[in-house]
């Protein structure tokens, strides 16, 4: 990977996701992916300092609300349904948890969370539920 | 500020499906959004387009485009003027941007807090956020004594009239007495003279403003900060979104250790489990239950209570009796040492009595964590306020009549406690964390590595700083002490902290915690700190021979000197009369006093109006959206009739090819496309009806009836064509190319009005058409071929692809709601 020669490349999804910063994340491939044009997790030079810079303290909030409801967005279809969230939550829990808890919460979640009744949540849901939580993006 | 559009509406209304259509619509946003950042100013732009949901590039793009439209609209106005002016705000800008990035890498402990942060997570980092603003209250404090007050007094070398007996004894260090008592350490050796000198510098109103502007600031920064904080943490706080609060906001993305991630993941994992099972248990407890519940409540409180007021007692006993009425300079060392008596059981008892009440809390059960934390703190609170508010009754009382010069003395002892609050602050530190570890993980490993106990280190140190509060009056060098200590203090935790504990087991809420810390700070101790000094400035006399209030009836009447002393001076008797009758008259504070009451009462009625109107916004999102998918799934309906009817036509159709194998393909095949006339008239039918329901302007049915006359004149052309095909099909093309023309004027009319909601429904025409006009040329190839062969099969089959493709339009049409 020679950048000098070739200003345009792009770095592969296992290299970035090996950083010291993102190792433990366990969002680690998603928010990659969200940043990349291709979907696919290779980011170019741009791409990566669009991410670093979303990802830093000095980003604004309603910036970095964005970017998460697009990293817990594992179908890209820009509703966060059923599924996403038992995703999230198997991520989030290292799989221990019963296929009837999962389901469970993420029912609970999405009746709690839903304000328009169409049984996922949009982004303005999301957006509204982290409004009321200033515990988010610490 | 609208966002480009990162989420397609899901308006049906814009839903382009065209790719022409939709870049139109991006590049329309784009220059709507330039429109926009230009009326604004440079800084606001900045800020605008730094807040951009767009990826880099796209921002680059906006931003050289507002800086084109800007240099346009300036080009005519005189350049010279305007190019200088510019080029000033932009170096100004640039300036100020190099001198936020350079105070960001000079920040005190940036990286140690950030490293705390990654591998402990938020709530233990408040503790050295809280830490580190303390500190800087006693830097701003420091620097304002030493400024005003000891500096001017050492320059002018005044020595105080006391001169000492006794030389440096390494005691001096913990009792604050013997040689430290006649340095400035102490209010005693500050002199009350007027230093004459390059100006005339009057050392008591120094002395009295420098104390009263310094508590007044901290209590303004401590009000508006814990206002802040109340509005971020606080008053949206929604407490019935539990579940969805955990899943999706409460993992801290700042951690970056395995073992942390682990141990979020396995807490997270165990919280939800017991949030499941504990609204399952709450519902099963019977009424013994909840009693006995109580009953235990209310008797660990009353023990808590009755604990926190004995040792109040006692410490006031300790006093009188370790009192001794003899003058200092004569005590022996011995003597000396045991005035460290009260300070060491004051810490003894600050460190061990929260450990009974932390026994008390295996008993008890809250419903969540947050409660427990609030009952431990608050029975601390109690503990420490009554402890100290008995010695400050002490000191007021009993000291002022027992010396001559009292104030030192409590300086003295306000030294004593902080020196030995910092020896046992080092002292908890040790046991509570690293002997507990290697108790936990040596001698009896089912304990456990301890935890970093958030609550009782940020009581500490608030109390500590209290401590310094009340101090800067009577010593006005406390203040670098207290740096001294709470520098050293933060290293000893971080080493210890990252030796000996691990991350938290529970996932507390911290951002309402620092609201609650900060309001600890200022309620109960900085307001107790505040009324002691200021009882001590308005009632006490203070004491004849020592001091630079030595002589007044009480400190406060240094102003009223002042004043009359400024009405001498001709041309400044609003001064007096703001004095005489803002600030000495009652009525005044009445006045104040009730005005504010009734702007809190008209404030709290506002609040109250604007949660109902939340509700009722809520309430009619909900209702707005049920009403648009009732109306859609009516609309569907209507579709699905449509639908139905094409295909009993083609069974129709079917049964007819059955029944005449070998008939003419004539009858048929207008028999198909009479089947399809009438799913297309059904269709338009069920259209119209939409169009009700969405109110959309009436362009539609020219463009269907325009799709509907072409699809009749390709009918009769295929009737006639049908009829011609056996013997010439040449003469069928200018027919065709006729119904060719037709609904390409249809689809022209179709383009024209770019709002078509149903151009699903009109593509979905043109795949059907085109998919006819498909099957007919398989017709013609077939009847060209094989004129006896039956192209009412082709015809079918083109009527299912057209089927198909419709079925599948609707499915897209469907989901796009």
């Amino acid at each position: 990977m020679d950048y000098t020669n070739e200003p345009d490349c792009k770095l592969p999804l296992a290299l970035i996701v090996d950083m010291p910063e993102l190792k433990e994340n366990p969002f680690r491939n998603r928010i990659v992916e969200s940043f990349s044009e291709d979907g696919m997790g290779n980011l170019s030079f741009n791409e990566f300092v669009d991410m670093f810079s979303v990802l830093s303290e000095t980003a604004p909030r309603e910036l970095k609300a964005i970017y998460a409801f697009k990293i817990y967005d594992f179908n890209v279809d820009n509703y966060l349904c059923k599924e996403d969230l038992e995703k999230t939550l198997n991520r989030l829990t290292k799989e221990e948890l019963t296929p009837e808890e999962v389901e469970l919460v993420c029912e609970k979640t999405i009746e709690e969370a839903d304000l328009d009744g169409d049984n996922k949540l949009s982004y303005s849901d999301f957006e509204n539920m982290i409004s009321r939580a200033p515990d988010f993006l610490r | 500020m609208r966002r480009m559009s990162m989420f397609p509406d899901a308006d049906p209304a814009h839903a382009a499906f065209t790719e022409d259509a939709i870049k139109s619509e991006m590049e329309n946003e784009e220059q709507n959004l330039v429109k926009e950042l230009v009326a604004l100013s440079t800084t606001d732009q900045i800020r605008k387009i730094r807040e951009l949901p767009m990826s880099f590039k796209e921002k680059k793009h906006v931003r050289t485009q507002v800086m084109e439209f800007k240099s346009s609209k300036q080009s005519h106005q005189f350049t010279r003027l305007s190019d200088c002016s510019r080029n000033m705000s932009l170096s100004i800008r640039r300036f100020g941007y190099s001198i936020k990035s350079a105070r960001q890498t000079l920040e005190l402990w940036h990286g140690i807090m950030k490293e705390i942060g990654g591998k402990f997570g938020s709530s233990v980092l408040n503790y050295f956020v809280l830490l580190k603003w303390l500190l800087m209250f006693n830097i701003f404090s420091c620097l304002i004594n030493f400024g005003f007050i000891t500096i001017p007094l050492l320059v002018y070398g005044h020595t105080p009239n006391i001169t000492s007996k006794v030389g440096f004894r390494g005691l001096e260090l913990l009792t604050g007495a013997g040689y430290f008592n006649y340095t400035i350490m102490y209010y005693g050796s500050y002199s009350n003279e007027t230093l004459y000198g390059l100006v005339d510098y009057n050392m008591q109103l120094a002395y009295f403003f420098t104390i009263a502007v310094y508590m007044v600031l901290c209590g303004i920064v401590l009000i508006f900060s814990m206002a802040s904080s109340f509005k971020k943490n606080f008053a949206l706080a929604n407490p019935a979104s539990n579940n969805a609060w955990q899943l999706l906001c409460s993992w801290d993305f700042s951690i970056t250790n395995e073992r942390a991630v682990n141990q979020r993941k396995n807490n997270l994992r165990v919280q939800l489990k017991e949030s499941l099972s504990e609204k399952a248990h709450r519902e099963r407890q019977t009424v013994s239950e909840k009693l006995k519940h109580y009953g235990i409540y209310i008797g660990s409180w009353l023990l808590s209570t009755s604990l926190a007021v004995g040792c109040g007692v006692s410490i006031f006993y300790l006093c009188q009796y370790e009192d001794k009425a003899v003058d200092t300079e004569t005590w022996s060392l011995l003597q000396e040492a045991e005035t460290l008596l009260v300070p060491f059981v004051v810490s003894l008892m600050n460190m061990v009595i929260p450990l009974f009440f932390s026994l008390f809390n295996k008993f008890e059960h809250f419903s969540n964590q947050r409660k427990q934390i609030y009952a431990m703190l608050f029975r601390n609170v109690i503990l420490r306020m009554s402890i100290l508010g008995v010695l400050c009754y002490y000191w007021m009382y009993m000291v002022p009549q027992k010396f001559t010069c009292w104030e030192p003395m409590v300086g003295q002892a306000l030294y004593r406690l902080v020196i030995v609050d910092f020896i046992f602050l080092m002292l908890g530190s040790f046991f509570g964390e690293f002997l507990r570890n290697v108790i936990g993980t040596t001698l009896q490993p089912r304990l456990g590595v301890p935890e970093f106990d958030v609550a009782r280190n940020v009581l500490e140190i608030i109390y500590a700083q209290t401590l310094a509060w009340i101090g800067i009056y009577f010593s006005p060098l406390l203040p670098v002490i207290q740096i001294l200590k709470f520098f050293i203090l933060f290293y000893i935790k971080k080493v210890s902290l990252t030796r000996n504990c691990q991350p938290s087991q529970r996932s507390g809420r911290a951002a309402q915690m620092k609201t609650i810390f900060i309001f600890l700070l200022f309620f109960p101790f900085f307001v107790g700190a505040l009324s002691i000094v200021a009882y001590t400035a308005w009632s006490l006399t203070p004491s004849e021979q020592c001091g630079p209030f030595r002589g007044l009836n009480s400190t406060f009447s240094v102003i009223g000197e002042w004043i009359d002393e400024v009405d001498k001076i001709p041309g400044s008797e609003w001064v007096v009369w703001i004095y005489q009758n803002v600030i000495r008259s009652e009525i005044f504070y009445f006045l104040v006093t009730l005005i504010i009451l009734v702007i809190i009462y008209i404030f709290w009625q506002l609040t109250q109006g604007r949660k109902e109107l939340i509700i009722l916004l809520s309430q009619q999102i909900v209702n707005h959206t049920k009403q648009r998918s009732a109306e859609h799934s009516n609309g569907r309906q209507s579709h699905s009739n449509a639908v139905v009817q094409v295909l009993l036509a083609r069974q129709q159709v079917e049964e007819e090819e059955r029944r005449s194998a070998s008939g003419v393909p004539v009858p048929s095949d207008i028999s198909t496309s009479d089947a399809m006339m009438q799913a297309m008239l059904a269709r338009q039918k069920a259209e119209r009806q939409d169009e009700k329901f969405y109110e959309i302007p009436n362009e539609h049915p020219p463009s269907l009836d325009a799709v509907a006359l072409s699809m009749a004149a390709r009918q009769r052309a295929e009737e006639e064509d049908e009829y011609w095909s056996i013997t010439d099909f040449n003469q069928s093309n200018p027919v065709n190319r006729f119904g060719m023309q037709a609904r390409q004027r249809a689809e022209g009319n179709r383009e024209d009005e770019p709002n078509d909601a149903l151009s699903p429904v009109s593509s979905v025409m043109t795949q059907v058409m085109q998919a006819r006009q498909r099957a007919e040329e398989e017709e013609r190839g077939q009847s060209t071929r094989a004129p006896g062969q039956n192209p009412a099969p082709s015809g079918s089959s083109a009527l299912i692809q057209a089927m198909l493709a419709r079925q599948q339009a609707q499915n897209e049409y469907d989901d796009g709601y």
